[in-house]
């Protein structure tokens, strides 16, 4: 069957949101296709990214990363400054979000993905990240619930650059940031490495593209992780196994609000569909692609990485799209905060990893580290 | 269990939820429904992201 084909549920889809739901959110599908589409045609992974530079000395990954924060910002910041409506991701800082984003780094080694990751990946097919996704889900659900309790650990307000020191100041502040980072991975990688991977810079043009758009559509940053929540928690919460107003998260009007009205009125969860479906169809193109079968160890591994994953999440405020990508892109300190602890969590994930998979010639995670 | 197997269990699921959660939901109100675009709508954004404050 021609992949054109596999088009027409996409269309179907938007059009029943068209009718039913919200031209808005039927805009929201077409761009989280788009998103999905470049990340599983260029197999744009943060995950993988900091993996090569961190065990192979690789920069091109991680280049491809910062030119899509620099991008993004680029676009972002003078829209936050123009359009009252539109929202940074500002999360605010603390002891939980940065223990979150070391457990988070830690986990998406072990979890071959992050949340975008996981979103594609099972988009495509891939067993692991196939296993992981319910768990993320649950996870993430479950985090949530926590949040007030880690939150009491301290926490600081929320700072957005572009409101501090204006978007001039924001974006030299961003460059400069962006800047040094690039001097640390160059510092690290040493001469003579190729630094730029063709369908990894494109796929950073891309996915600067759509995460604006996105930005202008919803009022709100790219975010993945809290329709994987909400998704869970309405599961829960409709088969009678969990009273929201017993949670201090899901009681606020806008959470108890996502949790009582329909799922496609999420802006998060149409663009997780929208990445889910966009990878699907690029995976067509692929379906030569020997499958993985997985070792009970390698289950077991996805399994508990997933949910930690999800959980950590919650406590980061984010995973590499809603704390790096749109938290740095729009000025909020927690971005920048959570990449450091994040990335020091990956340097223990990625020895576990090694540790845990290399020896298997078998792995799904060895597949997953090809793409 | 093939690839292919698993992608449709996958799917099978995700649809079915999706369905479920439809009928199970209230009717959205689409008088209420916010402009196509955010920006320069004048109307406040309701949705949620993971970087949402909570407390």
């Amino acid at each position: 069957m021609k992949r054109i084909v596999w088009w027409l549920p996409v269309f179907a889809l938007s059009a029943f949101l068209l009718l039913e739901v919200a031209v808005r959110q039927a805009l929201l599908l077409l761009i989280g296709v788009g998103l999905g589409v470049v990340l599983a045609q260029a197999r744009f992974g943060f995950t993988t990214g900091w993996r090569l530079l961190l065990e192979r000395r690789d920069p091109q990954g991680v280049a491809a990363q910062l030119l899509l924060l620099g991008l993004a910002s680029a676009a972002a910041m003078p829209l936050l400054a123009s359009f009252g409506e539109l929202h940074a991701a500002l999360g605010a800082p603390g002891l939980a979000m940065l223990l979150g984003a070391f457990v988070f780094g830690l986990a998406m080694q072990l979890a071959d993905g992050c949340g975008s990751g996981t979103l594609y990946k099972a988009g495509l097919g891939i067993s692991y990240n196939l296993l992981v996704f319910p768990l993320f889900a649950l996870g993430s659900f479950v985090g949530s619930l926590h949040l007030p309790f880690w939150n009491g650990w301290g926490q600081m307000q929320a700072v957005g650059l572009v409101d501090e020191f204006g978007v001039s100041g924001a974006l030299l502040l961003t460059a400069v940031g962006l800047l040094l980072m690039a001097l640390g991975v160059r510092y690290w990688v040493g001469p003579g490495k190729v630094w730029w991977h063709r369908r990894w810079v494109w796929g950073a043009v891309g996915l600067a593209f759509f995460a604006t758009l996105n930005l202008l559509v919803a009022g709100q940053p790219w975010g993945v992780v809290y329709g994987f929540g909400l998704w869970a928690g309405k599961v829960f919460a409709g088969l009678g196994l969990w009273d929201p107003s017993t949670s201090v998260f899901w009681s606020q009007p806008a959470h108890a609000q996502r949790l009582s009205e329909t799922a496609f009125l999420d802006v998060t969860t149409i663009t997780n569909l929208g990445i889910l479906w966009g990878a699907f169809w690029v995976s067509l193109r692929h379906r030569s692609e020997a499958p993985v079968k997985l070792t009970t160890r390698q289950m077991w591994v996805g399994v508990l990485a997933g949910f930690v994953l999800g959980y950590s999440s919650r406590l980061a405020l984010g995973c590499n799209v809603g704390a790096m990508l749109s938290g740095i892109s729009t000025g909020s300190l927690h971005g920048w905060l959570w990449v450091p602890m994040a990335f020091a969590g990956s340097v223990v994930g990625v020895r576990w990893r090694r540790s845990l998979f290399e020896s298997s010639p078998d792995s799904g995670l060895v597949q997953g580290a090809r793409t | 269990m093939s690839h292919k197997v698993q992608s449709m269990v996958f799917w099978g699921v995700l649809i079915t939820f999706l369905a479920w959660d439809w009928m199970s939901s209230p009717t959205v109100d689409l008088r209420k429904e916010p402009s196509w675009v955010a920006a320069g709508s004048g109307q406040a954004t309701q949705g949620a992201h993971c970087s949402t404050p909570s407390k």
